[in-house]
């Protein structure tokens, strides 16, 4: 396991390189954290197939990571609540800087590039007064530059809109600070929302659940092009309900939650981990890692389509044709208009999170 | 048709199969979770005739029941699933930790407009949560804040509308969980659960989150860093009742643990012992608010109490939960 020493050494070690752009690097399709079998956390750059094609390790568990739009370049997060993330060139496998949480806050685990590749967007937390911060990093240097509040409390995924000014947040509504480690804070009075806001901060819109559903924490995103949202939940309240944990978003436009039949809806355990939009955007899908499930839903009319039983699923992308998963297990795993099909078993336990990179053609 | 595919292999843990859990179902339901929802409400509802004879803040008798009625809520307060979960019952009985100071605005707001939510406990409940339970009632008895402002004859009604809403409170739970123990004793298809294996899961989530309560929050709050100790965080700390909530906690979950690991006599001794240790510890610190997190001397304690429940989650974690058929889910676990 690299010690956050020898880390520091690696990188301190890192002589500039030329900018490559994704193309040139043999371009990995998916990034992924996960566990390796010697122990490690690592950060991988998986082709279409889920071969691995390079890992770099990590100090610390990781979480989700963000893609440059066009550097071959990554930003890898840790865990919550962690206080660093790793920028990785993808060429050469190598960490070429790190950020730093500043004092007073710690990163969520998510964040997000500027169309033109000049500014890096992280969700964070203000701990003490128990608000969400936008950091402003520069993607250049990755110097901070300043920060903005999120619109609300526990900010975690973060995407940028299609018309590229404007940031679609995932305010979990969860309190919590890191002497109490993942400890919820404030789940008696949580209130979630989506806020989208202008690059400098700029409340444009919010949209809150019921007061019913206060307590369906609104956490990872999927954005189609046309500007649609999908939103994954995880119920904090009575375990004797099963809530919808799926809701599609337009802004200006009340949202739609759906939600599979209550004998799967059930099972989930009031969980969901990730979410994603297939290829065409025709499919809406989420993981639930607890129920060992992935369930789609048509996009366009909300209806339920299936369920598929999968052990510790939680990575989920849009692939060439249709979704592409990866489990706590090492399973790297295609699902189009058929069942779901292995692609490869890695050793290794794959996070939270599947990141797919779209190199510009 | 909807489809459903197996493609990875469910991996069961050897320990799991095909075991009688019905005994110690029977023996947690009925001797560890019904007798403290027994009792709650006979302490509560003593708190109510208290308040209703002398609701002044210094009564010793009204101070007497508050502490007797707060013991047996933290007693019972680990066993937070079902009716305890509805409505949320067990943060309006106990609104802690108030990140951002909610109890006392709301008392405040009760007073400044004599709210006349204080005349009937129906409309009390409907007011803010944190303004309701035993953390509301702690304000108005011991903190010099609220001895002073508004009328006395208003704190009193409102000392009054807080101890009748956490008796109500605390009568619901327990005819509730009259009706919900069969879920535990009898699972299968009538029940919440569906097998035993899932109610003992549901225990032992008990015994783990309770244990997890205990270290990062009760003691974690206050804790803070060593740069910066934050005893004006502690649980209860007015009434200095924090170290006696760890306390009481512990001899709780001690016993919950002795009765789940009753089949397996290694894990259950080294359960026991960690408890033992840690109850120990707790016992031999003479700082009832925790206020010595702020002192290196009186800290490296408070800290060592905290390590010794951190030993006895390890435990429960790696000995216990594979027993009882807890699958260490890579993802699952996370929870973000």
């Amino acid at each position: 396991m690299t010690s956050r020493r020898q880390f520091l050494a690696g990188l301190a070690a890192t002589t500039l390189s030329p900018i490559r752009s994704w193309a040139s690097v043999g371009a990995p399709d998916f990034l992924a954290a996960g566990l390796f079998p010697d122990g490690s956390y690592r950060l991988a750059g998986l082709d279409a197939q889920g071969t691995i094609l390079f890992s770099v390790p990590l100090p610390a568990r990781g979480h989700a990571a963000a893609a440059h739009p066009f550097k071959a370049q990554a930003v890898a997060f840790a865990r919550r609540p962690g206080t660093f993330a790793v920028v990785i060139d993808c060429g050469t496998g190598s960490p070429i800087a790190q950020l730093e949480a500043p004092k007073g806050r710690h990163f969520f685990g998510h964040g997000v590039f500027s169309a033109d590749g000049m500014y890096f967007f992280v969700t964070e937390n203000d701990y003490e007064a128990g608000e969400g911060i936008i950091g402003i990093w520069d993607a250049e240097t990755f110097a901070r530059l300043g920060e903005f509040p999120s619109g609300g409390v526990g900010p975690h995924d973060m995407r940028l809109m299609p018309d590229g000014n404007t940031l679609v947040i995932a305010n979990g509504g969860i309190e919590t600070h890191p002497e109490t480690g993942r400890t919820k804070l404030n789940l008696p009075t949580m209130e979630p929302n989506l806020a989208y806001l202008t690059l400098s901060g700029t409340v444009q819109d919010q949209m809150s659940l019921s007061h019913r559903l206060h307590k369906n924490s609104i956490r990872h995103l999927a954005v189609r092009q046309d500007g649609l949202v999908g939103f994954a939940m995880q119920w904090q309240g009575s375990k004797a309900e099963h809530p919808p944990l799926l809701g599609l978003h337009r802004r200006g436009e009340d949202p739609r939650l759906l939600s599979a039949p209550e004998q799967d809806q059930s099972t989930l355990q009031g969980y969901a981990g990730s979410i994603a939009f297939s290829a065409d955007g025709a499919t809406i899908a989420i993981t639930c890692p607890r129920g060992n499930a992935l369930h789609r839903f048509d996009s366009a009319y909300g209806a339920f389509k299936d369920a598929f039983e999968l052990q510790d699923v939680c990575g989920l992308g849009s692939g060439a044709d249709g979704l592409i998963f990866t489990t706590g297990t090492g399973v790297f795993g295609e699902l189009t208009n058929t069942d779901p099909v292995i692609q490869t078993r890695a050793k290794c336990q794959w996070d939270n999170h599947l990141i797919p990179i779209h190199s510009p053609a | 048709m909807r489809i459903l595919t197996l493609v990875a292999v469910l991996i069961v843990p050897l320990a799991a199969q095909a075991q009688d859990r019905a005994p110690i179902l029977m023996d947690v339901t009925e001797t560890h979770i019904l007798p403290r929802f027994d009792k709650l409400p006979e302490t509560t509802g003593a708190l109510v005739s208290a308040s209703l004879v002398d609701c002044d803040p210094t009564s010793p008798a009204l101070r007497a029941s508050y502490d007797a009625a707060f013991d047996s809520w933290i007693s019972a307060s680990h066993l937070r699933f079902g009716p305890t979960e509805v409505e949320d019952r067990a943060f309006a009985l106990a609104f802690w930790p108030d990140t951002k100071g909610f109890t006392s605005k709301a008392l405040s707001q009760h007073i400044a407009i004599e709210d006349d939510a204080v005349q009937s406990p129906e409309a009390y409940a409907e007011t803010s949560i944190a303004g309701r339970g035993f953390f509301a009632l702690e304000r108005m008895l011991y903190d010099p804040a609220f001895a002073e402002p508004g009328n006395a004859e208003y704190r009193c009604a409102l000392i009054k509308a807080i101890t009748s809403d956490i008796d109500a409170n605390a009568r619901a739970m327990a005819e509730d969980w009259q009706s919900y123990a069969p879920n535990l004793t009898r699972p299968g298809e009538d029940s919440r659960y569906r097998t035993q294996d899932e109610a003992m899961q549901e225990l032992f989530k008990a015994l783990s989150t309770g244990l997890e309560f205990t270290a990062d929050t009760r003691l974690g709050r206050p804790l803070g860093t060593f740069d910066r100790p934050r005893p004006n965080r502690a649980e209860a700390r007015r009434s200095e009742r924090s170290l006696r909530h760890v306390e009481l906690s512990l001899i709780a979950l001690r016993d919950l643990a002795a009765r789940l690991s009753f089949d397996y006599p290694e894990t259950a001794a080294d359960l026991d012992a960690a408890f033992a240790r840690a109850i120990e510890n707790a016992q031999s610190i003479d700082d009832p608010a925790l206020a010595g997190v702020a002192d290196p001397q009186a800290r490296f304690r408070i800290e060592a109490l905290q390590q010794s429940i951190h030993d006895i989650r390890a435990i429960a974690s790696t000995e216990l939960g594979p027993t009882l058929g807890i699958s260490a889910g890579f993802n699952s676990l996370d929870g973000d």
